[in-house]
């Protein structure tokens, strides 16, 4: 087995060395080679802006000659570089994968599809791209002795970055969040989402939204947006409050150990997914549970 | 950039536009058992789609916008008369002209053989610019339009949120992870859309009407003189989230709140 890591990260390179074999990493700066110095075979360094996907997908392509697979975070940029490489090669492409094992030329992995309602077991002949879902493979890579080859390719691309504009971030990182309190369509004016933020606050959590919140009102930044084109988050609770759980919002919290739901709505989606639901105003009982929690957790 | 201009490329003449189509399975209403029959899951078009479609009808001008989808769901004769609806939808919101590649060799996971089949068609259609969405709702993997992107030898501009099409190259915001890019590329050119792009029209009793006199072109891979040897197998499990449904609906607000309290902290949570 020879599997090719692009853009290592500890849980590409863990993954990788589950496989067995012969690991080796794409990597294109000396800084980034530095970083993966004793934890891979053997180092590609590439002179080409990886944020470029038609010259990233040529060099992953060509470095991927004689390699089983090629693993890569499931990052958007990533996702796009995979699709070409793969199509280069002649390969299939899995992404987001959940778990993965190689034997006699068949790599056969595991996806959430169907908006997160299913599981697909995949199988595919090598060699194959992949993507693997983040959180999936939480390990060490044993250490080895590393060589660094230089790649000699430099394609062109045909694309031109003309602005990088960086997104308003708060300190939201809903993905590492233990406790998320997230609000949904119930809420009927802006202001009244600072509920859920001093509900958050009381519980040490942080809030969240459903898309209507953050792409049709604009109430909160797309940061706190859940759901399959938003967030997928992972925390030991979340607390949807007025959201009525729409499928593609389902599709985000499905690896949260509880989800409670508050809403007016007895026959809302949400308490079909959820661990405790509470028919209610929220705009009764959230104020009692902020005090509620307050005074717990003052004690 | 609130808001857009959009100018056509090669001035008044417009430009051919292939939009690629996902007749996807409506997750809304899986047919489930053992696994996922897949086989009599009704298909539907892929939401964000529709905003590819839109932006295609915006930006088409005088020429014209093809739909082209590949069939991968089966049995093949019952699914094609879904999928020639889902087409009809697509038609009614402005698209020309539709193409159907249905084969029992695509009726399978295999995306490189999928993404051949559609470079096909647009080339046979002579397209300088496809447009898809990010990713389809049924399988979220979002490779398609890379894939085209490479089988044509085009640029690939994906996860794009606004676009303009100016003096023959594409300008586009590309919404990623932490920040926002703004790309240009040149004609012809291969780009993926968000949701946020625009607002997807509802087409009009009439332009229903319209649609249905406009041509669903059926293909087959040895139209497109293309053979495909599937390299993929998969099977679908339902996921059995065994969730606890506790529902507390009896009691006043204080009451009601006081028992979720008491399960948050019974589970450790809180």
């Amino acid at each position: 087995m020879k599997t090719l890591v692009v853009f290592p990260q500890r849980e590409l390179l863990y993954a990788a060395s589950t496989l067995g074999g012969e690991v080796a990493a794409l990597v294109f700066s000396q800084r980034e080679a530095e970083a993966v110095s004793g934890k891979v075979h053997k180092i590609l360094l590439a002179e080409v802006d990886p944020r470029l996907p038609d010259a990233a997908a040529e060099v992953v392509a060509g470095a991927a000659a004689g390699y089983d697979l090629v693993l890569m975070p499931s990052t958007k940029n990533a996702k796009t570089i995979g699709g070409m490489a793969a199509q280069k090669l002649g390969a299939e492409f899995l992404t987001d994968v959940l778990s993965m094992r190689a034997e006699g030329g068949v790599l056969t992995a595991e996806r959430y599809v169907f908006g997160n309602k299913a599981v697909a077991a995949v199988q595919v002949s090598l060699p194959a791209v992949v993507t693997v879902a983040p959180g999936r493979f939480q390990g060490e890579p044993p250490a080895v002795q590393s060589s660094v080859e230089r790649l000699a390719a430099a394609p062109t691309s045909r694309l031109r970055i003309v602005a990088v504009e960086e997104k308003p971030r708060g300190a939201v990182r809903l993905e590492e969040a233990e406790i998320i309190v997230s609000v949904g369509r119930g809420f009927k004016k802006k202001e009244d989402i600072q509920m859920a933020f001093e509900l958050a606050k009381a519980l040490g959590g942080q809030v969240g939204c459903s898309r209507p919140i953050a792409a049709d009102l604009k109430w909160l930044p797309e940061e706190h947006w859940v759901g399959l084109s938003g967030k997928k988050v992972k925390p030991k609770l979340y607390l949807a409050i007025g959201i009525s759980g729409q499928p593609q919002h389902i599709a985000g919290i499905l690896d949260s150990r509880i989800i409670a739901a508050i809403n007016n709505d007895p026959s809302a989606p949400i308490f079909q997914n959820a661990d405790y639901g509470v028919v209610e105003d929220l705009y009764k009982i959230v104020p009692i549970l902020i005090n509620k929690i307050s005074k717990l957790k003052g004690q | 950039m609130a808001t857009s201009i959009f100018i056509n490329y090669d001035n008044q003449n417009g430009m051919k536009i292939a939009v690629l189509i996902k007749t996807a399975l409506d997750t809304g209403q899986l047919r489930v058992r053992d696994t996922v029959v897949v086989e009599e899951t009704p298909l539907k078009i892929s939401d964000i789609d529709r905003n590819a479609i839109e932006e295609a009808v915006k930006l088409k001008g005088q020429d014209k916008a093809y739909g082209v989808t590949a069939l991968k769901w089966g049995p093949l004769q019952k699914k094609i008369q879904e999928a020639e609806n889902v087409l009809r939808e697509a038609l009614a919101m402005g698209l020309d002209e539709a193409y159907l590649v249905a084969d029992e060799k695509l009726l399978n996971a295999s995306h490189l053989a999928t993404a051949k089949a559609i470079a096909a068609v647009v080339k046979k259609v002579g397209a300088d610019l496809v447009l898809a969405g990010e990713a389809t709702v049924d399988n979220y993997t979002g490779q398609i339009p890379a894939r085209v992107a490479a089988e044509l030898g085009w640029p690939a501009v994906t996860y794009v949120r606004e676009l303009r099409v100016e003096g023959g190259r594409v300008v586009a915001r590309r919404d990623l992870e932490d920040h926002v890019e703004v790309v240009e590329a040149p004609l012809p050119a291969v780009v993926s859309v968000t949701r946020e792009i625009n607002q997807p029209r509802i087409p009009t009793l009439l332009a229903i009407r319209a649609a249905m006199k406009k041509p669903i072109n059926r293909l087959t891979l040895a139209d497109l003189g293309l053979s495909v040897e599937p390299k993929i197998s998969a099977a679908y499990k339902p996921l059995a989230i065994q969730r606890k449904k506790v529902v507390i609906k009896d009691g006043t607000p204080e009451e009601k709140a006081e028992k979720l309290i008491q399960h948050l902290r019974q589970e450790g949570v809180i």
